[in-house]
C-alpha cells in the first residue's frame, strides 16, 4: 500500500479548474480505499459472519444443547413461518406501529425544531429541556412509562383518571398500541427534532428575506422554500429512525409484553420468542429475522431514491466527481 | 429565523415551547422527585408532593447488595473506549469514502448502512458463538466489539457525510502546497469537521450508552452494564419504583451532561449544508 | 431510622440484615460442627476441598437470591470459594442459559432451573446431582434429600428420569387466598344474613361462593374498599397461573396424564383436553368472575396485584403466598391466609417453585465448588437465614425447617420474626398431592403458556366466547405439540 501512497502524492497536486477528472487510479488501488480497509474488515467480520450464519439458520433445524448443530430442512422454515397466520398479524401490527412512529416523530421533530428555532428567548433551555428523553435507555424509559401509567400509583394516569379516562391504559387493546407509541414517541422526537433543527438553521437567511420581500406569510415560506431544501436532513432523520424504530422492542417488553391479546406483539417480540423462549424454532426466528432484514433494505432503498438522489446529482454536477 | 414574527405569532411559539417543555421535562421531573421519595411516600394511592427528601434510594443503589457501582464504571468505560473507536476508525473510513472514486461507491455505502439494521434476536445467537470461540463473552473488550457493530456503520456513514461538506477547494490548496494526502486529511479536512466529529461522537455515545439487548446477552458477571441494573431490579414480587427512578437518573446524568456540554457543537454539527445520505 | 413500611426494598434491609442473618446462622455454629469430617484423609475439612475457586450463579431475582447475594459472607468464609451471582428478569435468565449450554463450555455454573422453561426443555444440559449427594468425598445434603417436601422434589427437581436429580428445591412460592381478616370480620354478619352462608374463608369456600362474597364488597363495602376481588389477569404468565386454579379446581387439565405431568412428568403427555367440558365451564366462570372483579385486573401480574392489594383498593385475591412479608408490614393482623375456594372437582393451587441445578459442562474443581454451593444454599441453615432476611424473605422446602420451635413460634406471631411463615399452614396444606396445582413439564410449555394466556386475554378484553376460546386454545396447543 505505501507504494500506492507515493505514487499519489507524485501525480496529485496540479489540479486543474476545470471539470476534467484528475488522472488518478479509481477503484480499490487507492489511498482512500487504504484508509477505508482495515475499518471495513472489521465491520464485515461483525456483520457478514452472522447475516450467513442467518442464512443458513433459516434453511436448518438448529440445535443447541451442547454445541450448536445444523441440519438442513430446505424450506421447511420458511413454510411454517409463512403460513402461520400469526406471523402476518404481527407484520401487520408492526406496519402500523413502525409508520406511526415514523410520521409522527417526522411531524412532531419539524414542529419542535420550528419553535425552538424562532423562540427568541429561552432557546437554549427549551433545548436542554427537549433533548433529556432521548438520554435514557429504551428500558429505562419503558419501566418509567410503566410507572406513570401504573392504575395504583401512576401521576399519568390519576391525570387520566382525573379528566374522565378511566380505563387502564395498558389493559384495553384499542388504547394499549397507542400508548407505546406514544412512549417510543417521547423518547426519540428530540433525535429527529435536533436534526431538523440543524437543517432548518442552515436554511440560509438571503433565501427567506427574498421570501418575505416577495410577501410570503409564514407558512408559505416554510413550505415551498424551507423544506426543500432540507431534503437531504429529511433523509438523515428518516433513515437514523427507521433503522431502530423496526427493531427496538424494549419498550414494548417493559410495559405490556406483548399484550392485551397480542396487540402490541410486534414482529421483534415474535423475534425473540421464537429464539429463546420457545424451543428449536431458532431456525424459524432466523427466516423472521431476515424478513426484517429485507423490510429495512427495501425501505432505505425507497428513502434514498426519494430524497437523496438529487443533492447526489447535484454535488456531481458542482464539485468535480465525489 | 424566518423574517420577522408578527406579535402574535411571538406569543404563539413562546406559548407552544412551554407545552413542549412540559411533555419533555414532566416524567424526568417526577422520575426525580420519586428517587428522593422515602417508600412511604412512594407506594400510596394518593399522590404524595410533599415529603422529606432522602438520599436511600441512591445509597441502597451503590451498596445495599447492588453492585449499580460497578456497572456503572463498566458502562462509562464499555460507551467512551467504543465511541473513540468508532470515532477513530469511522473517520477514516468515512473520510476515504468521501473521496474514493469507484463505481462501486454506492454499493458499498448502501452495505455499510445495511449493517446496521440487522434484527437484533436473530444475530445474538451465532454472535454468541463467536464471541464463545473467541473468548469474548463476559469481557469488557468483547463488549466493546459488541458495541462496535451498531456504532461503527453509524459513525462511518455520518463522517462520510461531513467529510462530503468540507469544500473541495480547501483541500486542493493544500495539495497544491505540496500536503501530503494524510497531512490534507489530518490538518485541513479534520479540524473543519470538528463539529461533525462531536456530533458523531456524542451520538455512539448515547448509543452504547443504552445498549440493552448486546449488552445482556454477551456480558456476565463481572461485565454488566447500567441497563441491565434495570432488568435487574424487576424482582419476583415487585418493582422498586424508588430504586429504579434512582436508577434511572444515575442512568440518564453522564448522558446529560456530555449531551448539554456540546450542545451548541450538536447543532452546528448537523447543519453544514446539504447532508447527503451516501 | 425511617420506618421498615415498604417490604419490597429487601435491599436496602439486607445490609443490616448481614449482621441478623449471620446471628441466625450461628445457632448451629457453622457447618464444621454437624458435619460429619471423617470424609477426607488428614482431617481435612470438606468444604474447604474447593477453595479458591470462583463460581458463577445466575438467577432471578427471587427471595433466597436476594439473600444470599447480599451475605455471601457465611459461604465464602465456609468454603474459601468465590460466589458471583447474576439476577435478571426470567426471560434473561432463560436467554443466557440457553446461549451458555450452546457454547458447550460453562460460564455460569449453578443455574437457577425454572422447570418449565429450563428443567424440561433443557434437562440434558443440567448435571445429575444424583452421584454428587451420594459421593462420600463432599459433605452430605443435610438431612438427606428426603427432608425436601416430597411433591416439590418431584415437581422441581425431576425429570422423565426418576433415578436422576437435577436439582434441589430452592424456592417454593404457591397461590393462596389472601383476604382482609379485617373487613371480613367487619362485614361478616351482614354477608351472612345477606348471602345465607359463612363468608370467612375456609376449607368449606367454593368459588360460586366466593364469586358471591366479591360482588357483595363491591355493592356494600366502597367505603372501606374499591373491590372484592382482584387478579393478575394481565396477558403474561400470571393469567395461566390464576386460570389455572379455577381449571384444576373444575376438573379440567391442560393434558391427558393431567398432574402426572407436574411431577416426574412423560414423554407423552396424551392429548390435548383443555377444550373439554371441565374446561369450558371453568373459563365461563374465570370470564364472568373477572367481570366483576377490579377492572385493572388485566393490567395486572402478581406485582400489580400485590401493590393494589396493599393499597387497600381490594378485599381479597388469590395470591402467590410469598407476598405475605409485604403484607404483614402493611396492615399488621389484619390479612388472613386460606386455601383457594373448591371447585366441583376439588380445589388448586398453583405451585411456581423452582430449583437450582449445576450446568452439565462444569468440570472438575467447578463442579465441586458448584456442587457445594448447591448444597448448602438449601441446607436447613440457609433457608433459616432467608426466611429470616428482614423483608421475609422465601420460604423454606425442607420439613424440617417448619417444625424447629423457633419457627412454629412465629406462625401466630404479629409482628412475626418470619412474616412469610405466617401463611405456613396453609401452603402446608397447598402441597399436600391432592391440593397442589402443578402445570405440565413438557419442553414445548412456553410456546403452550404463551397460547393460553393470549387466548384468555382475547376472551377477557375482547368478549371473546370461552368455549371458541378454548376450543381455539386446544387446537393451537394440540398443533404446538406436534
Amino acid at each position: 500500500m505505501s507504494s500506492a501512497v507515493a505514487t499519489q502524492e507524485t501525480v496529485a497536486p496540479a489540479v486543474e479548474e476545470q471539470d476534467k477528472p484528475p488522472k488518478e487510479p479509481r477503484g480499490f488501488n487507492t489511498f482512500e480505499f487504504a484508509l477505508m480497509a482495515p475499518t471495513l474488515a472489521l465491520l464485515a467480520l461483525l456483520s457478514l459472519v452472522p447475516f450467513f450464519t442467518l442464512i443458513a439458520m433459516s434453511f436448518s433445524d438448529v440445535r443447541t444443547l451442547g454445541r450448536i448443530r445444523l441440519e438442513f430442512t430446505g424450506l421447511e422454515n420458511w413454510v411454517d413461518v409463512f403460513t402461520n397466520p400469526a406471523f402476518w398479524a404481527s407484520w401487520g401490527r408492526s406496519l402500523i406501529y413502525f409508520t406511526s412512529i415514523i410520521v409522527l416523530e417526522m411531524v412532531l421533530g419539524f414542529a419542535f425544531a420550528v419553535v425552538l428555532n424562532n423562540l427568541i428567548r429561552g432557546r437554549s433551555l427549551l433545548l436542554s429541556v427537549v433533548l433529556l428523553p432521548m438520554f435514557l435507555a429504551p428500558v429505562m424509559v419503558g419501566l418509567l412509562a410503566r410507572f406513570l401509567l401504573d392504575s395504583t400509583i401512576g401521576l399519568y394516569a390519576k391525570m387520566l383518571a382525573g379528566v374522565g379516562f378511566d380505563t387502564d391504559v395498558f389493559a384495553n387493546p384499542s388504547t394499549a398500541m397507542p400508548a407505546v407509541i406514544l412512549i417510543d414517541v417521547w423518547e426519540w422526537t428530540p433525535l429527529v427534532a435536533l436534526i431538523m433543527l440543524a437543517g432548518l438553521t442552515s436554511v440560509p437567511p438571503s433565501t427567506l428575506e427574498a421570501a418575505a420581500v416577495d410577501g410570503a406569510g409564514f407558512f408559505r415560506s416554510l413550505f415551498n422554500i424551507v423544506i426543500p431544501q432540507m431534503k437531504a436532513v429529511i433523509l438523515v432523520a428518516l433513515l437514523v429512525r427507521s433503522m431502530d424504530a423496526i427493531r427496538y422492542f424494549d419498550v414494548i417488553t417493559a410495559t405490556t409484553n406483548g399484550g392485551p391479546a397480542d396487540a402490541t406483539k410486534i414482529i421483534p417480540i415474535r423475534l425473540y420468542e421464537m429464539a429463546f423462549r420457545f424451543n428449536n424454532q431458532i431456525g424459524q426466528a432466523a427466516v423472521v429475522g431476515l424478513t426484517m432484514l429485507v423490510f429495512s433494505i427495501a425501505l432505505a432503498n425507497v428513502f434514498l431514491r426519494f430524497f437523496g438522489d438529487r443533492e447526489v446529482a447535484r454535488a456531481h454536477v458542482a464539485g468535480g466527481d465525489h | 429565523m424566518l423574517g420577522r414574527l408578527k406579535p402574535w405569532q411571538r406569543v404563539l411559539f413562546l406559548v407552544l415551547g412551554i407545552l413542549i417543555g412540559l411533555w419533555s421535562a414532566i416524567p424526568i421531573a417526577w422520575m426525580l422527585i420519586t428517587s428522593l421519595k422515602p417508600q412511604e411516600a412512594i407506594r400510596t394511592s394518593d399522590l404524595v408532593f410533599s415529603f422529606t427528601p432522602t438520599l436511600e434510594n441512591y445509597r441502597n443503589l451503590f451498596f445495599g447488595g447492588n453492585r449499580a457501582g460497578s456497572f456503572l464504571v463498566n458502562s462509562l468505560l464499555v460507551s467512551i473506549i467504543s465511541t473513540f473507536i468508532a470515532l477513530a476508525l469511522g473517520s477514516l473510513a468515512g473520510y476515504g469514502m468521501a473521496h474514493w472514486r469507484s463505481r462501486h461507491k454506492k454499493d458499498v455505502s448502501f452495505w455499510i448502512l445495511s449493517t446496521r439494521m440487522a434484527p437484533i434476536a436473530a444475530v445474538i445467537v451465532p454472535l454468541f458463538v463467536m464471541f464463545r470461540i473467541a473468548g469474548l463473552v463476559n469481557t469488557i473488550p468483547g463488549l466493546i466489539l459488541a458495541c462496535l457493530t451498531f456504532n461503527l456503520p453509524f459513525a462511518i456513514w455520518l463522517m462520510n457525510a461531513f467529510f462530503h461538506q468540507v469544500p473541495r477547494s480547501i483541500e486542493e490548496a493544500a495539495l497544491v502546497d505540496g500536503c501530503s494526502k494524510m497531512r490534507a486529511f489530518w490538518n485541513v479536512a479534520l479540524p473543519v469537521t470538528r463539529p461533525g466529529l462531536i456530533t458523531t461522537a456524542v451520538l455512539c455515545l448515547v448509543f452504547a450508552w443504552n445498549d440493552y439487548a448486546f449488552a445482556s446477552s454477551l456480558g456476565g458477571p463481572q461485565t454488566s452494564t447500567l441497563p441491565m441494573a434495570a432488568g435487574a431490579l424487576v424482582t419476583q414480587s415487585g418493582i422498586d419504583w424508588g430504586l429504579l427512578c434512582a436508577l434511572g437518573i444515575v442512568i440518564a446524568l453522564p448522558m446529560l451532561i456530555a449531551g448539554l456540554a456540546v450542545r451548541r457543537h450538536l447543532v452546528t454539527g448537523l447543519s453544514l449544508g446539504a447532508v447527503t445520505g451516501e | 431510622m425511617t420506618s421498615l413500611s415498604n417490604p419490597f426494598t429487601r435491599r436496602r434491609f439486607l445490609t443490616g440484615a448481614a449482621g441478623t442473618a449471620a446471628l441466625l446462622a450461628l445457632p448451629g455454629c457453622g457447618e464444621q460442627t454437624q458435619t460429619p469430617t471423617g470424609s477426607q484423609g488428614g482431617g481435612g475439612d470438606p468444604w474447604k476441598q474447593f477453595s479458591g475457586t470462583s463460581i458463577n450463579m445466575i438467577s432471578e431475582n427471587t427471595p433466597p437470591t436476594a439473600a444470599i447475594a447480599a451475605n455471601p459472607g457465611p459461604f465464602e468464609q465456609l468454603t474459601g470459594i468465590k460466589l458471583n451471582i447474576q439476577q435478571m428478569e426470567l426471560d434473561k435468565v432463560v436467554e443466557k442459559v440457553k446461549l451458555d449450554f450452546s457454547s458447550g463450555t460453562a460460564q455460569n455454573h449453578v443455574i437457577y432451573a425454572d422447570p418449565y422453561q429450563i428443567l424440561a426443555p433443557l434437562a440434558d444440559g443440567l448435571a445429575d446431582l444424583k452421584p454428587l449427594i451420594e459421593n462420600k468425598d463432599y459433605p452430605p445434603v443435610e438431612k438427606g434429600i428426603e427432608d425436601f417436601i416430597p411433591t416439590q422434589m418431584d415437581a422441581l427437581g425431576k425429570y422423565l428420569d426418576a433415578d436422576k436429580i437435577y436439582a434441589l428445591p430452592y424456592d417454593a412460592p404457591t397461590m393462596i387466598l389472601h383476604y382482609r381478616k379485617d373487613l371480613f370480620e367487619k362485614y361478616a354478619d351482614k354477608m351472612q344474613s345477606d348471602l345465607g352462608f359463612d363468608p370467612m374463608p375456609s376449607e368449606a369456600m367454593t368459588w360460586d361462593q366466593y364469586y358471591s362474597i366479591a360482588e357483595w364488597f363491591n355493592k356494600n363495602a366502597k367505603s372501606d374498599v374499591k373491590y372484592g376481588t382482584g387478579h393478575q389477569a394481565k396477558q403474561h404468565d400470571s393469567l395461566q397461573a390464576d386460570f389455572s386454579n379455577v381449571l384444576w379446581a373444575y376438573g379440567g387439565d391442560y393434558f391427558e396424564k393431567g398432574q402426572e405431568l407436574g411431577g416426574i412428568s412423560s414423554e407423552d403427555p396424551g392429548a390435548v383436553t383443555v377444550g373439554s367440558d371441565p374446561g369450558v365451564q371453568a373459563a365461563t366462570f374465570y370470564k364472568k368472575l373477572i367481570k366483576i372483579a377490579h377492572p385493572s385486573s388485566t393490567t395486572w401480574d402478581w406485582t400489580g396485584l400485590a401493590d393494589a392489594f396493599l393499597a387497600g383498593q381490594i378485599a381479597m385475591c388469590p395470591n402467590w403466598h410469598e407476598f405475605a412479608a409485604g403484607e404483614e408490614k402493611q396492615f399488621p393482623g389484619k390479612i388472613g391466609y386460606a386455601l383457594l375456594p373448591k371447585g366441583p372437582a376439588r380445589r388448586a393451587h398453583n405451585f411456581g417453585g423452582t430449583g437450582i441445578g449445576i450446568n452439565g459442562n462444569a468440570k472438575d474443581a467447578e463442579l465441586g465448588a458448584a456442587w457445594l454451593f448447591v448444597n448448602w444454599a438449601t441446607s436447613p441453615e440457609t433457608q433459616l437465614m432467608t426466611l429470616g432476611s428482614k423483608v421475609g424473605g422465601g420460604t423454606p422446602t425442607r420439613n424440617s425447617v417448619y417444625e424447629l420451635p423457633e419457627v412454629q413460634a412465629e406462625i401466630d406471631k404479629s409482628p412475626s420474626k418470619y412474616p412469610n411463615i405466617r401463611t405456613a399452614p396453609t401452603v402446608l396444606k397447598a402441597w399436600e398431592k391432592e391440593n397442589i396445582g402443578l402445570r405440565p413439564k413438557v419442553p414445548q410449555w412456553v410456546q403452550l403458556n404463551t397460547i393460553i394466556f393470549t387466548e384468555l386475554s382475547k376472551m377477557l378484553t375482547q368478549d371473546g366466547d370461552p368455549a371458541a376460546t378454548m376450543a381455539s386454545m386446544q387446537d393451537q396447543m394440540q398443533k404446538a405439540m406436534q
